[in-house]
């Protein structure tokens, strides 16, 4: 406590003294960066898409020179709670709540800012108006997996929807799945399937090669999910339908990659957002707030739409070169300041 | 061979007559389902979780139970796309390593059962958790595909040998061209020989005895623990063999507990006691069990069932199979002898 209280000294006799440095230099704390301490408090950890996140977080910060701390409670939700009032016993500047349960979180949150912690929150709800929101937006990128499909096959086709019910992100992807539907009466759904069961590119499979055989005739598969279109993918290969199938799909990952760009892949393009982008933002939002700066409520990272040719035509093979060749995919231009230093390219 | 009551005959030909009412009903609803390539791909989709139940059986044979299954296939898919992926090795190299791994498995659970005498249900719980956990320690928990960067940084250049994909993907022409597929033949051919192992020959006759009365086979010389090591064996061996079929389907290592295989193939040799009214657990009953689940699942996916509903089915099949087992083959069982 008492270095928080040298800490907020120093920050003021800073802010106070007359300004010797550029326009676009850090303002405080981030003159001193080194004596900034964040937390990332994680709720899931586990998975490809949870490594890349932490490796966006730990870029970011290591760009803006601050010391990050992270904390893994590997999906024990009392045990997140406790983790930040660790965090808020440490003395950090800041904290990241990285998923988690409302319930769990909501008072922990709470004291957090009661300590005077910036805290922002990504995908987990923590009902508190001074905790910016950081999300993906599920509902842009089944918007533009469905632009592509229209695109491609006019606004007239016969479809097939990969979906589980009570999925929260699943969910916010069938709102414009039922959007789009109605707004261009020529889609014709004949067919909706779709289960959690894993390994579920293999139950996928299975279920697709039956909905398949009984409609023969789709055109566009719409899966909003990896692991679905992956499952549909099979199935079709399998039914030696690829030429007359197409497959729309959200998210990415390096084994999608080398499927969508197998020669006569049927999966034509998929939306998603770059995690470590994602994990940059969160700590972008969480440094515009302690250099008392407003990011928003909502900060909301935009997805990108991959399509098989952008991939052939770079040549990507995988998430690595994807960002490196695809510019929108390894930067997104929110929670963005003159000052900001970003992580090097 | 006294009586033929109806009771008799719908406890011995009952599941069958509702397989065949089954295939009738969706053939009607849905005229696509009768076609070869249907069948075919009913098939296909029972293959793995087919080949798991009889690997299963063996154990229930011998009065085991093996909850290891779903893990071993699933640490089986892991191993094989390790070792072509990042040691970069041959489809041969794979699969052998991938069997022994499952052999290894067996024959530890059927030692912590026989001689370290853990229940059956907790040795095999106990495994089931290490190798959910042990096939994400060499990649920190992330899936294995091609170009995926490694922890020392460099990008993983190996690819799925094409010999190993073709037991996933190749098809033999047969009545049309490229229409069976391999891993259906694998179903087949494992299934004949669990059949004939457990029906004809001396060591299948001496694992039921064990079965049902493990201290009688003994008293009559039987080596009861040689034998029920085996079943593990031949459990594990199978459950690598359903992953290793599994990776060459989907063409890399998944990261999967496996339990949806586990509970998909216990229901098909649950189910398998009802077939024939067998009572007992055996080798063309399960092969039925999971035909029967799988012409159910795909029918209703055809008609568009939702797959909570096809959950529920299932549920039901199987409370129908056991009270065929227990209650009504059980009375008929009890008045024969």
């Amino acid at each position: 406590m008492i270095s928080r209280r040298t800490f907020a000294a120093l920050v003021t006799s800073v802010a106070l003294a007359p300004t010797l440095t550029l326009a676009q230099d850090a303002p405080a704390p981030f003159d001193k960066p080194g004596d900034v301490n964040i937390a990332l408090v994680r709720y899931l950890s586990t998975g490809d898409f949870f490594q890349a996140y932490l490796s966006g977080v730990e870029k970011q910060a290591a760009a803006l020179g601050v010391n990050l701390q992270v904390f893994d409670s590997r999906q024990d939700a009392a045990l997140q709670a406790d983790m930040v009032d660790q965090a808020i016993a440490l003395g950090v500047d800041g904290i990241i709540i990285q998923h988690g349960l409302t319930e769990s979180m909501k008072e922990a949150a709470q004291r957090a800012v009661d300590a005077g912690i910036k805290v922002v929150a990504f995908d987990v709800n923590v009902e508190n108006p001074a905790i910016p929101q950081i999300e993906q937006s599920d509902r842009d990128l089944a918007r533009l997996a469905l632009e592509a499909a229209i695109a491609d096959n006019g606004t007239e086709w016969v479809a097939g929807y990969v979906y589980v019910p009570g999925i929260a992100p699943l969910d916010r992807r069938d709102e414009t799945w039922k959007a789009v539907k109605a707004a261009n009466p020529g889609i014709q759904e004949v067919a909706m399937f779709g289960t959690l069961d894993n390994p579920i590119a293999n139950s996928v499979a299975n279920q697709a090669r039956a909905v398949l055989s009984a409609n023969p005739n789709i055109q566009v598969m719409f899966a909003p999910y990896d692991e679905f279109a992956k499952g549909v993918k099979i199935a079709l290969d399998e039914a030696g339908m690829s030429g007359q199938v197409s497959i729309y799909s959200a998210d990415i990952s390096t084994a999608d990659i080398a499927l969508m760009r197998e020669p006569g892949s049927a999966w034509k393009a998929t939306a998603a957002t770059n995690p470590a982008v994602v994990g940059e933002v969160s700590v972008r939002a969480l440094a515009m707030l302690l250099a008392s700066e407003d990011p928003g409520a909502q900060v909301i990272v935009p997805p990108t739409l991959i399509t098989q040719k952008m991939l052939n035509d770079l040549d990507i093979k995988n998430m690595e070169e994807l960002g490196a060749k695809l510019p929108a995919f390894a930067h997104a231009d929110v929670a963005m300041t003159p000052w900001m230093k970003l992580p090097p390219r | 061979m006294k009586s033929l009551s109806p009771t008799h005959l719908a406890i011995r030909y009952g599941f069958l007559v509702l397989m065949a009412g089954m295939i009738v009903v969706f053939s009607v609803l849905k005229p696509a389902f009768l076609s070869p390539q249907s069948a075919v791909f009913i098939l296909q989709s029972v293959a793995i979780t087919g080949i798991l139940a009889l690997g299963i059986t063996a154990t229930l044979v011998v009065d085991g139970f093996d909850l290891s299954i779903g893990a071993v296939a699933t640490s089986a898919m892991m191993l094989s796309a390790y070792v072509m992926v990042i040691w970069e090795m041959g489809a041969l190299t794979a699969v052998i390593l991938c069997l022994l791994m499952g052999a290894a498995v067996g024959l530890i659970n059927g030692l912590l059962i026989v001689k370290m005498r853990v229940p059956d249900l907790l040795a095999t719980l106990g495994m089931m958790f290490l190798l959910v956990g042990l096939q994400r320690i060499p990649t920190q928990g992330n899936s294995i595909s091609t170009g995926m960067v490694l922890a020392d940084g460099r990008t993983a250049t190996g690819t799925f040998a094409p010999e190993f994909l073709m037991l996933g993907r190749h098809r033999i022409d047969f009545i049309l061209p490229d229409l069976v597929p391999l891993s259906v033949v694998v179903l087949v051919v494992i299934a004949v020989l669990t059949w004939v192992f457990l029906e004809l020959t001396r060591h299948g006759r001496v694992m039921y005895a064990i079965g049902s009365n493990a201290q009688a086979a003994a008293l009559a010389g039987i080596n009861v623990a040689g034998y029920r090591v085996l079943a593990y064996v031949i459990s594990g061996v199978m459950a690598s063999l359903g992953g290793i079929l599994l990776a060459a389907r989907l063409g890399r290592g998944d990261v999967a507990s496996g339990n949806n295989l586990l509970l998909d193939s216990v229901a098909a040799a649950l189910i398998g006691f009802a077939v024939l009214g067998a009572a007992k657990p055996n080798a063309f009953g399960t092969a039925i069990g999971a035909l029967f689940v799988g012409i159910l699942l795909q029918g209703l996916t055809m008609l568009n069932a939702p797959y909570y509903t096809q959950d529920f089915i299932k549920g039901a099949v199987l409370v129908v199979a056991l009270v065929f087992t227990f209650a009504l083959s059980g009375r008929v069982g009890r008045a024969r002898r």
